[in-house]
């Protein structure tokens, strides 16, 4: 992964729900509430980069990793839901990814990272595997035929990884396209 | 930051490679033998067919200076026959590639297809296998693709249509087969879900390979980064597992196969 990569910039960006487990003094506004201290337990949404930090380094000095107490705690974000992976494990190809989050895949491998789900991984392989035979089918039919309308929806709905992986086939077709049209001369 | 070059070979490349395949040719005028770099020409007298590139048979067809025979697997019952294949018989895996080249040795065996300069009781060097790479392996039989199947059979219909019998007919057959392969390389992936798959491309064209090169490497990446988080921790209960056998050795190991995973990225 490259440090200039826009996409994983973006991921680290994503908001993820979490509780902090003290008091914060002179973060209130983050709810609403900014005269007062930020109460512990109180529902906020952070960036993954921050809230990821917060969540892995311990509040005490002691190395001991018993008593090592993080300042929040972290949830699975809306779009790793349970209704969405449920959705998933229906039909992959229903559900449109994008409208849950622009980097649904680069933000489910950090949170996999973080929590420990195998079910939501088979999921989400399954979800990526299915939807690339579908993307590369779109793919080649782009441009091909009148029928864009047809696909649209599902395009639509494909988020940043689908993308590149929609541009790379339809880059090899087209390539290829345009040897097979220039063979003649 | 890296130049913007594709990985692997794009189509034209692929094509320019197709052209070192040896095709048989029909000539109309006598030529003499003509000296190049992969070795001199065969002196062509009219009647006789001869073994020429494809890049040098194309030159001397646009001067009408000779016929090219089409391989057998482009005639219509062969392709039909693959289609058939691709379709029925094997619906899942490409129809296989065409046997390893063999020669009759005269006293009733097959051997393996050696250069003919090479007389059969010389014993073969090592460092020189006497092993043909596709574009200098002799035209399969009928019913076998070779590995420049697409590039070829494009190139000779463009250029050589009037010698392709049935040229229509193989033109929609070759399109019915570039589809009904297309999907097989667009399902090849699928195996993936259950994790371990392999996408097999036993029997596979150089030209599909380029089209569908950078897609296939996408998929098998990105199923590699959502399992990345799974693999790490069944290599660390491996490391466990085998901790109480194999000591500190196993966790410095798991840590190697962990770096050549890294690598191995494309």
């Amino acid at each position: 992964m490259s440090y200039y990569d826009l996409d994983a910039i973006l991921t680290d960006a994503e908001k993820v729900p979490c509780k902090f487990e003290l008091d914060v003094p002179d973060l209130g506004y983050l709810d609403n509430n900014p005269s007062q201290a930020l109460k512990a337990q109180t529902p906020v949404s952070l960036p993954l980069w921050l809230a990821e930090l917060l969540a892995l380094s311990s509040r005490t000095q002691s190395s001991n990793p018993e008593d090592s107490a993080p300042f929040l705690t972290l949830e699975m974000p809306k779009a790793l839901s349970n209704e969405v992976v449920s959705a998933l494990k229906a039909d992959p190809r229903a559900v449109a990814l994008r409208d849950q989050t622009h980097n649904m895949y680069g933000l489910a491998a950090r949170m996999l990272d973080l929590f420990e789900e195998p079910e939501m991984c088979a999921v989400l392989r399954r979800t990526f595997v299915t939807r690339a035979a579908e993307t590369a089918l779109h793919a080649r039919k782009a441009g091909a035929t009148d029928d864009v309308v047809r696909g649209e929806g599902f395009l639509s709905g494909l988020e940043e990884w689908e993308r590149s992986l929609f541009r790379r086939a339809h880059d090899g077709n087209k390539a290829c396209k345009e040897w097979m049209d220039g063979v003649k001369k | 930051m890296a130049l913007p070059l594709p990985q692997g070979l794009v189509p034209t490349e692929v094509a320019f490679l197709c052209e070192m395949e040896m095709v048989t040719i029909v000539p109309r005028q006598r030529l003499e033998s003509i000296p190049l770099l992969s070795g001199d020409t065969p002196a062509l007298r009219p009647p006789h067919r001869a073994q020429m590139p494809l890049w040098l048979a194309l030159l001397l067809k646009k001067q009408r200076r000779a016929n090219i025979v089409p391989p057998a697997w482009l005639h219509p019952a062969s392709l039909a026959d693959i289609i058939h294949h691709e379709t029925n018989v094997d619906p899942q895996a490409f129809s296989p590639p065409p046997p390893p080249p063999t020669r009759a040795d005269g006293r009733g065996r097959a051997r393996p297809f050696q250069d003919n300069i090479r007389s059969s009781r010389e014993q073969p060097k090592p460092g020189d296998d006497p092993r043909l790479a596709p574009p200098f392996l002799p035209s399969p039989p009928a019913g076998y693709l070779p590995y420049h199947w697409l590039e070829l059979a494009e190139t000779l219909l463009a250029h050589a249509a009037d010698d392709v019998p049935a040229a229509a007919e193989v033109r929609s057959l070759l399109r019915d087969l570039q589809e009904v392969r297309a999907a097989k390389m667009r399902g090849s992936t699928q195996s993936l879900e259950g994790g371990g798959g392999v996408v097999v491309l036993r029997g596979v064209g150089a030209m599909e390979l380029a089209e569908s090169r950078a897609f296939v490497l996408g998929v098998v990446d990105g199923v590699r980064k959502l399992g990345a988080s799974a693999e790490a921790t069944r290599r660390e209960e491996e490391a466990i597992g085998g901790g109480g056998r194999y000591g500190g050795g196993a966790g410095g190991r798991g840590g190697n196969f962990e770096d050549s995973d890294e690598e191995m990225e494309f």
